[in-house]
């Protein structure tokens, strides 16, 4: 159960020695239950307070982590059933599934291909996360090469798909040194697979029909000694693997329930089209999955994905930002007027959806105000006349208009005079204070 | 159908009327007259008349006390006549008495036990030295000296250059009797030489006050006590807009205005203008002289306190806010530029953080909050909104940015609450016809902050506009109109005010006024949850502020500025910085409790939180966008 | 190990609004469309059933709308330039409902009038037996104008009239109310502006069960975090018991995602964007799968590909699975 500031603030000293970094020690207990900081910051909690404020902290899904090359996955961790109450925190990762059927050099250029991938979005660059190669061929040694030829062209962690653990330990021996996740355990298998996770201190999936067979498993293997394991309830249509990833989910945060606390895995494409495919995943993206192995792989697929997975974890307690930048609207030319507001998205969106609906083209600078609105931002100076000059400059903005005119937003009137300054051979306008206004403004003032 | 005699205390002549009348009907049948404010809705509570005999049904009380339903008072558009009955209906002044008694702060009470010997450090001692001779050839200065520790047991003392250059002069004109005035035995420094402040030729009488000030410089008000420092009585208190407000309504823009070339010694001049001036009226009311003044406490935010002293505020605006200083030592009245007496002893008291200031420090001592068990919201109606929850054993601070709407900043016909402003308004459901009451009962010239509180209810409330704050253009009536900034409602017509100029509320007033009001409770809110105390846990709620004491209560519920609670558990407090100014300019040891309040208390940045973000719009509704929080608004509504 | 399922049991349920009238009721519909009586999260079968399932709209316009994407005006060819063949080809493509969207002017740039609004209107009332919600130009003044006729000459019809916001909505809920019709109240992404708006369209008299919410949505890349959260989080106050959010909620994926240069655009764009038509389809469906999965229970969209896997997934989701 989290404890509130005040609960948490009883347990500590309560000498406001400012040791920890904060000024009190409600501060510190405050950033405690927020989770921002770290009990061992203060080096004068008793130890029996020390003892119950730890488990307060431990994770209710566990943290699991695929690293290969200096990549890394990580699923779990998470505190929360809808990502407003707090945040999600690791994105899932997206898996491109390869078969060991397929012929060696169709895999190599599949995962070639998959693996050079990369989608700028709003200045981030996007990629997929890795491979997961299943042996269907039967063959240990065509498994084996199939995860040889996918190393060949991509570094990035992997994962092992079969329940055969023969199979696992020749793809294993392929991998030599590295810690896939395997995939998976299930009630025939559990201790071969258990012993060769171990051997490999790789990361077991867990499949099991039920919830009740899946805790039961995730418990012996435990037992065993993996404990980095990820769950697969085995549901492949909508409406199920919802109520599945759901249910585990609440089991694990509000039931503390620690058989079922390990991240998820979800197989969207198993069985369907790409449309299909790309359906299924939103769900696994919005609803709980940690690992999520795709069977197709193309740009107008995977990149809508991309940005549908980016959107959902991003954290909605922190203002989001757009790319400072300088913004085509509506194809604008060289005589079309030039609006300056600030990057905190909600901002930009609602300025630039404003001109956009109006169909008026305009270009739209975007200055780095650190996310902030333009009221906030030009309050805490980071939106001033020297930000904003320099980003009409750095944008090279002159050499795309005719005239050399900007409209800041009412808010800031108070700067024009020293953007006057700033930007001698421009003239400055004040527009309106909110966005919704700009279309009447640009047509009737401008 | 029965028929029943009323009879009026006051020889009227008694009236005959059917069982079940209203009884404001057979009161107006009476010709006698009564007001009723709200149209006789039972929400005025104006209409209240005392049943001495006889017996009525009331329909509602929700405007009386307790106690006054218990002495018999009913609301007379509420009340129907079954029986008989004799009425008496008290003047209109008993009735604003009885609605707002509990409501208001009492006047300045000197603290209990107040003994200058026992916590004062700025002692006046008259002296009577041996002159000099032949066989005492002893100097001056140090034939003061052993007066002082002879008389006064006084040990060291210090004194200034310009102090010694007079020294001479002042023995001689008295002939050796003089008045000496001395800060010893400070709270911060109690074994530290004393320092004279003042030399005065001949013996001033006991009984002359002895002067000192405590000041309150609020970002839009400036409030000034003159206090006798030997009785410890408040003989003088005067307010007045802060002379900077041309240069910017709040803090933020005050700090970006001294930013600029000379402006942070142009806003120190303005303020200084401001205190100088109240200085004057306040001496001059009690035909005191300025320099007289020999001690002052000086409160405030910590934007002001920066700005008086012409000390760098920059980074108090940028992140991650830091003040320059929170505890300034002290200081005299030549060095800060006080038309005092020069060497007088200014004391700045401490703040927290940039948005937490002296004024919040001192408002926790003068309103009792540090002392409490129960678990306490403070809240300071200021520009600022700063906002304390807590006891005596922890204490959290925020501030939200509120604006000075109600102190009648940045609303067209707003005003402070002095002579001429409206302070409480009803308005008739039936014909939206208003009703004020004026301070000084003359002509109105604007509106203060409780009119406003008062308008923005209960035009919700009748419907001139909806609960968003949209005045609601849709009725056809004279005084909801288009005006110069949009719709407007008009409060006053140019032919009942003081400035034949008709007074009007706009809706940017409105918006203005409900965005004060959501960050103000959304300040408070998001400290209880951010601690993880709900709100219903605190057991009382204080108000501090220049215009909180004339808040009335129910209708700040109404709006949704003041958390819905029993009325019982909210305390107006009035100005509590200038109050814990003025404790602190008494007491040593007070002084030295603002300073430990203000190590004590943890301050919460809501700046760039989305938490803090989510409960504002919340709160960008009359009452709040979640009714639930406001049982007995619904309630009220209901009925 | 027996795993009890943990199961909410929530205190409120979404009112269940109905949207067209049969002659019956005084209307010319061959059946109504009722939305909204969750009284779970979306699709919590193990829970509750679910009473009514998400619907989709398709979104026509008065006139062929020559900003629309050249996809859209492709797929719909002919029928985009007449409100009744267009309404026709909808229902064909299987759209629950159509949303009228009236154009600000007419083809020549002149302002659109009363009649031809009131004309659009009942030829594609005339032409399919679907529910019809009519949304105004957007802007206050126009969509007064024409959307008050229009309420007159429907009466009965149970059209939903759309877009109520907080500075114009006195005119058309008066409307709505006068002639039995239900409006659709849009605040900006926003969990507090959208219950204000819905507190103040009822504090005028309209029955609850009346107004159907749009809280806005950014499309999937612009903002549909936010119009997630706040729908996820609408949905939550109702079940929790907050009369004043219990409505159904609508929103407009196709207009949002449609907007994008993803979907707009097919020339000029990165080459990672891949392919411009399997794109912007996914554009679409992506974004309104999303919102679908938070609570939407209309979404109104513009290409007839995503309204058919939309729909499947929306079939796919309301099945209950067997281990229920
Ligand atoms: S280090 Fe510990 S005792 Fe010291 S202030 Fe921080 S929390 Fe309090
Ligand atoms: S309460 Fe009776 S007139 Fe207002």
């Amino acid at each position: 159960m989290a404890l509130s500031g005040i609960q948490i603030y009883k347990m500590l000293p309560q000498i406001n020695c400012k040791d920890c970094g904060f000024p009190t020690c409600l501060a510190f207990a405050m950033k405690l239950a927020a989770k921002q900081v770290e009990l061992s910051s203060c080096p004068h909690v008793a130890e029996d307070a020390k003892a119950q404020l730890s488990e307060a902290s431990e994770p209710p899904v566990r943290l699991v982590s695929l690293k290969a090359n200096g990549h890394e996955v990580k699923a779990g961790n998470e505190v929360v059933m809808f990502r407003h109450e707090k945040t999600f925190y690791n994105k899932p990762g997206l898996f491109l599934r390869l078969k060991d059927s397929q012929p060696a050099g169709e895999i190599q250029a599949a995962a070639a291909e998959a693996d050079g991938y990369c989608v700028n979005y709003v200045g981030r660059d996007l990629t997929l996360d890795g491979f997961a190669v299943e042996a269907v061929s039967g063959d240990a040694a065509a498994f084996a090469s199939a995860i040889a030829a996918v190393r060949q062209a991509s570094h990035r962690p992997l994962i092992l798909i079969s329940t055969d653990s023969t199979m696992i330990a020749a793809g294993l021996r392929a991998v030599d040194g590295e810690n896939p996740l395997i995939y998976g355990a299930n009630t025939g298998n559990w201790q071969a697979m258990t012993d060769l996770a171990k051997q490999h201190h790789a990361s077991l999936a867990v499949i099991a029909e039920s919830l009740d067979e899946l805790a039961d498993l995730t418990e012996k293997i435990k037992e065993a000694g993996v404990k980095d394991l990820v769950l697969d309830p085995a549901a492949r249509d909508l409406s199920q693997s919802l109520a599945l990833n759901t249910q585990i989910r609440r089991l694990a945060l509000k039931k503390n329930f620690r058989p079922l606390g390990y991240p998820l895995i979800s197989f969207p494409g198993e069985g369907s089209d790409p449309a299909q495919e790309s359906v299924m995943a939103v769900h696994a993206i919005t609803k709980y999955a940690g690992f999520i192995v795709l069977d197709h792989f193309a740009a107008e697929t995977a990149y809508p994905l991309l940005v549908l997975r980016e959107n959902i974890y991003t954290d909605p307690q922190k203002p989001i930002q757009v790319q400072p930048d300088i913004y085509e609207i509506n194809n604008p030319g060289p005589d079309d007027p030039v609006l300056v507001t600030t990057n905190f998205s909600i901002t930009y969106f609602s300025v630039a959806n404003e001109i956009e609906g109006s169909g008026i083209p305009a270009w739209l600078v975007v200055t780095d105000a650190e996310g902030m609105s333009v009221l906030t931002a030009w309050a805490a100076g980071k939106f001033d006349a020297e930000r904003i000059a320099k980003t009409i400059k750095s944008f090279n903005v002159a050499d795309k208009v005719n005239r050399k005119r900007i409209v800041i937003p009412g808010h800031v009137a108070v700067l024009s005079g020293e953007l006057e300054e700033e930007l001698p051979d421009w003239e400055i306008r004040v527009g309106p204070r909110e966005a919704i206004d700009l279309p009447a403004f640009i047509k009737q003032v401008l | 159908m029965a028929e029943h005699i009323i009879t009026f205390e006051n020889n009227k002549p008694p009236v005959t009327v059917a069982t079940g009348t209203l009884l404001a009907e057979a009161i107006q049948q009476a010709t006698v007259s009564l007001n009723q404010p709200c149209g006789g809705q039972g929400r005025c509570g104006r209409c209240a008349v005392r049943v001495t005999d006889g017996t009525v049904r009331s329909r509602s009380t929700l405007r009386l006390s307790a106690e006054d339903v218990a002495a018999g008072y009913v609301l007379a558009c509420q009340a129907v006549v079954e029986s008989d009955a004799a009425i008496s209906i008290p003047p209109q002044e008993k009735i604003e008495r009885l609605l707002t008694t509990d409501l208001v702060s009492a006047e300045v009470e000197v603290p209990a036990g107040y003994d200058p010997h026992k916590v004062q450090n700025v002692r006046r001692v008259t002296l009577t030295l041996p002159p000099p001779t032949m066989d005492d050839q002893t100097d001056d200065w140090n034939r003061l000296l052993t007066a002082l520790r002879q008389q006064a047991d006084f040990g060291t003392v210090q004194a200034s250059l310009d102090q010694i250059q007079g020294l001479g002069g002042v023995l001689r004109e008295g002939d050796w009797r003089v008045t000496a005035t001395l800060d010893a035995e400070r709270w911060d420094c109690p074994g530290c030489p004393a320092r004279l402040i003042d030399l005065k030729p001949g013996h001033t009488p006991v009984e002359t006050p002895l002067w000192g000030i405590a000041v309150d410089i609020g970002t839009t008000t400036v409030t000034l006590w003159l206090v006798d420092l030997l009785t410890g009585k408040v003989l003088a208190q005067v307010a007045e807009y802060n002379g900077q407000i041309t240069r910017g309504e709040d803090v933020i823009s005050r700090v970006i205005y001294a930013g600029k070339n000379n402006g942070a010694a142009e806003l120190r001049d303005l303020v200084l203008t401001t205190i100088n001036a109240l200085l004057e009226t306040a001496c001059k009311r009690v035909q005191a002289q300025p320099c007289d003044v020999v001690k002052a406490v000086v409160s405030g935010n910590s934007v002001m306190m920066h700005l008086l002293l012409n000390i760098r505020a920059d980074s108090i605006r940028l992140s991650p806010f830091v003040t320059a200083i929170n505890d300034i030592p002290t200081l005299t009245g030549r060095e800060v530029g006080f038309n005092t007496h020069p060497a007088a002893t200014v004391d700045c008291l401490p703040g927290v953080a940039s948005y937490v200031g002296a004024d919040i420090t001192a408002g926790v001592l003068s309103s009792g909050l540090i002392d409490t068990e129960a678990v306490t919201l403070f809240i300071d109606m200021g520009t600022n909104g700063e906002t304390v929850l807590g006891n005596r054993d922890w204490l959290v601070t925020c501030a939200c940015s509120a604006g000075p709407a109600f102190e009648g900043g940045g609303v067209l016909d707003g005003m402070r609450a002095t002579k001429g402003a409206i302070e409480e308004v009803w308005i008739n459901g039936a014909t939206f016809e208003p009703t004020f009451r004026v301070i000084g009962g003359v002509k109105p010239r604007g509106l203060c902050g409780s009119a406003l509180i008062a308008l923005l209810a209960e035009m919700a409330l009748t419907g001139v506009m909806d609960k968003g704050g949209h005045i609601n253009t849709h009725r056809d009536h004279p005084r909801i109109r288009d005006g110069e900034h949009g719709p407007e409602y008009v409060v006053a017509w140019a032919n009942e005010t003081a400035h034949n100029r008709d007074i009007v509320i706009t809706n940017v007033d409105i918006d203005n006024l409900i965005r004060a009001k959501a960050a103000i409770y959304a300040g408070f809110s998001v400290l209880a949850e951010r601690v993880g105390v709900p709100l219903e846990m605190a057991e009382q709620v204080l108000i501090g502020g220049s215009f909180g004491k004339y808040i009335n209560v129910e209708k700040a519920v109404e709006i949704g500025l003041l958390p819905d609670m029993p009325w019982e558990n909210f305390h107006f407090l009035g100005n509590t910085s200038v109050r814990g100014a003025y404790l602190a300019l008494l007491d040593r040891e007070a002084r030295a409790r603002v300073k430990a309040s203000a190590a004590r208390m943890t301050y919460i940045e809501l700046s760039a939180d989305n938490i803090f973000y989510d409960a504002f719009t919340s709160a960008l509704f009359l009452p709040h966008t979640d009714l639930s929080r406001f049982p007995s608004v619904q309630a009220a509504v209901v009925s | 190990m027996a795993v009890e399922i943990p199961k909410d049991s929530w205190a409120g349920s979404v009112r269940v609004v109905t949207l067209g009238a049969t002659p019956a009721d005084g209307g010319t519909r061959s059946h109504t469309i009722m939305i909204g009586g969750q009284n779970t999260l979306p699709f919590m079968h193990f829970e509750k059933s679910t009473p009514h399932r998400p619907v989709i709209a398709v979104e026509i316009k008065d006139r062929r709308p020559e900003d629309w994407s050249g996809l859209l005006l492709e797929i719909w060819g002919d029928a985009a330039n007449d409100p009744a063949t267009w309404a026709k080809q909808a229902e064909v493509a299987s759209a629950d409902l159509l949303v009228l969207a009236l154009t600000l002017t007419a083809a020549d740039g002149s302002p659109t009038t009363p009649s031809m609004a009131v004309g659009a209107v009942k030829a594609a009332l005339a032409a399919t037996k679907l529910p019809l919600i009519v949304l105004g130009p957007g802007q206050a003044d126009a969509d007064n104008e024409l959307l008050v006729p229009v309420a007159e000459a429907t009466k009965g019809e149970r059209l939903a009239l759309g877009l109520c916001e907080d500075k114009n909505y006195r005119t058309i809920v008066a409307a709505a109310m006068a002639n039995d019709h239900c409006v659709v109240a849009r605040t900006p992404m926003d969990v507090n502006l959208a219950k204000q708006l819905n507190i103040l369209i009822h504090d005028m008299g309209l029955p609850l069960d009346r107004i159907v919410m749009d809280p806005t949505t950014g499309a999937l890349g612009y903002g549909i975090e936010y119009g997630y959260s706040v729908m996820e989080r609408l949905r939550l106050a109702a079940l929790q018991g907050d009369a004043m959010t219990q409505l159904p909620m609508m929103v407009t994926p196709g207009f949002e995602a449609w907007k994008t240069k993803e979907s707009k655009f097919g020339q000029d764009v990165p080459e990672t964007w891949g392919k411009w038509e399997e794109r912007a389809i996914n554009w679409e469906t992506l974004t309104a799968m999303t919102l679908v999965e938070s609570g939407a229970d209309v979404v109104v969209l513009r290409h007839p590909e995503s309204v058919r896997r939309v729909h499947q997934a929306i079939t796919d989701l309301m099945t209950v699975p067997e281990t229920v």
